[in-house]
């Protein structure tokens, strides 16, 4: 009997489920066998961790701290495509700003986000300011680049077009410029957000008295690595549910005009 | 009255050595209402200089342009012609009906009145069904009308063409050909267009402008009295094309 297509998407995602589980269950086992042979504090099981992270969620404590690294990566990154993306396209529209601002670019790239945190920390002290801050000195010249690059990829073509119908400059601004630059902004800005979430750890470590980076280091003082084991599958849970939640079903809807199958 | 005028119109550029080069030498030229005139010409001819000159893309260094009997420097009404480019120029993320709104998107037209007029010269062309495709859903001839329905849909008086069916097979060209007299006749358009295929020419046109290069000048106007449609196999059309490709 042939399969109808539709059945046959729905095995592909069965497999891909399998194979998932399957890896899953794997990296658990694996786990579990070190933990046999090491001490809690160097590696807790599964099943020690998975208790500590049940203890952990019922803490009232655990929904602000997580609330506020949330706060703070967002923050962050939104002044950062705000900004890089205000900038990126004034210095893609100007050849002259473009060549002048160039080595800014190439110098904020080459510091280290952790010298950013001890910048933060000597500039902001313990505040929410101070991780913000490195979250934005890190993502925001990632999505300067990618809208920069993507000004030099407009069609002249396509504006051409514009002027023989009599567009005016800002319609042609949103009309060409905005599409042909908002793919490059989105991958810059899914870029942008997964470093800025990542760093915006480092920087708590070092300059916060809140957040899930500050609770890790404490827990790391105290000898506590099944509760640094749960933390940090907080924030791996995070970014996945973000992933799929939000930034997939957008990416999707942005660009349905590229995926769908020819007729 | 004269739908395009031009009188003595000259145009250099500057090349990247430094040098002046002559594209356009004392050009005249004249389109009267509802006809179809060809700019026939090898290439380096500035046939697509002429045309971008007439549609206020490039300024003439020399001579005047009229378009409906006025200086096309105090000529308000741009919106009355369209020009259609040699490639389709169809943004990829638009669909068919959204990049035939793109004229009356520039010119501020009510979305409703959009919808509506949109529908209807997807309708003329025979597009209708693949209004909410996008462009690489659709084959290079549908790929044409749509961009020959964005040129329509805002009831231009003059249309210019440059080479805008080169890229196409010879039977959906030859299709297009039947859709453009089709339509220029209904509309009752003027319809100004460049190329290099001399059989299009004697097939559309009732007024061929022959240039010749360096600098482009014009070497003939011819006449052509033949009825439409006219068949390109027919001894009448094979007598015309024979004629113009001496005259080149």
């Amino acid at each position: 009997m042939k399969r109808s297509p539709f059945q046959m998407a729905q095995d592909r995602r069965l497999r891909l489920i399998s194979l998932r589980l399957l890896l899953l269950v794997i990296v658990l086992v694996i786990w579990q066998i070190g933990s046999l042979g090491a001490p809690p504090f160097i590696l807790p099981s599964p099943a020690r961790t998975g208790s500590a992270w049940a203890d952990l969620v019922v803490t009232s404590g655990f929904w602000a701290d997580f609330g506020i690294t949330f706060y703070r990566i967002v923050v962050g990154f939104a002044l950062a495509a705000l900004v890089g993306a205000a900038m990126g396209l004034v210095l893609g529209a100007s050849r002259t700003l473009g060549e002048f601002f160039e080595p800014v670019l190439v110098v904020v790239n080459t510091v280290s986000s952790s010298i950013w945190a001890i910048f933060a920390l000597i500039w902001f002290g313990l505040s929410n300011w101070s991780t913000i801050f490195v979250v934005f000195m890190t993502a925001m010249p990632l999505i300067l680049t990618n809208v920069w690059q993507g000004t030099r990829t407009v069609n002249r073509e396509f504006v051409e077009l514009a002027q023989t119908f009599r567009m005016s400059k800002p319609k042609v601004l949103w009309k060409i410029y905005l599409p042909t630059i908002l793919p490059l902004f989105f991958a810059g800005a899914r870029l942008a957000f997964g470093f800025g979430a990542r760093v915006s750890i480092v920087a708590e470590t070092l300059g916060a008295s809140s957040g899930i980076g500050y609770r890790l280091r404490q827990a790391a003082d105290l000898v506590q690595t099944d509760q640094v084991f749960a933390w940090t599958l907080t924030l791996v849970a995070l970014m996945i549910a973000l992933e799929a939640i939000v930034l997939k079903p957008l990416e999707r809807h942005l660009f349905s005009w590229r995926e769908r199958p020819s007729a | 009255m004269s739908v395009v005028r031009l009188e003595g119109v000259g145009k250099s550029f500057l090349r990247r050595d430094g040098e002046q080069l002559e594209v356009l030498r004392n050009i005249n030229l004249e389109v009267s209402e509802r006809s179809i005139v060809a700019l026939v010409g090898a290439s380096g001819c500035g046939k697509s200089t002429l045309l971008n000159i007439i549609a206020g893309l490039a300024e003439p260094d020399q001579g005047a342009v009229y378009l409906n009997d006025m200086r096309s420097s105090a000529f308000k009404d741009w919106r009355s012609m369209t020009y259609m480019f040699q490639e389709d120029r169809l943004f990829p993320w638009r669909t068919t009906a959204q990049n035939v709104a793109f004229g009356l998107e520039a010119a501020g037209v009510a979305r409703g009145e959009r919808r509506e007029r949109v529908m209807k010269v997807l309708e003329l062309v025979g597009l209708d069904t693949f209004a909410d495709s996008f462009p690489h859903e659709l084959s290079g001839g549908m790929r044409s009308r749509a961009a020959l329905a964005r040129s329509l849909v805002t009831e231009p008086t003059i249309l210019l063409m440059d080479e805008p069916f080169s890229k196409l097979d010879p039977s959906i060209r030859a299709s297009m050909h039947d859709e453009v007299l089709r339509i220029a006749a209904l509309k009752q358009m003027a319809v100004i267009f460049v190329t290099h295929d001399v059989e299009e020419a004697v097939v559309l046109a009732n007024k061929i402008v022959v240039l010749h290069p360096r600098p482009g000048r014009v070497r003939e106007t011819r006449e052509v009295a033949l009825p439409y449609p006219r068949n390109p196999l027919s001894p009448e059309v094979a007598e015309e094309v024979r004629l113009l490709r001496l005259s080149l």
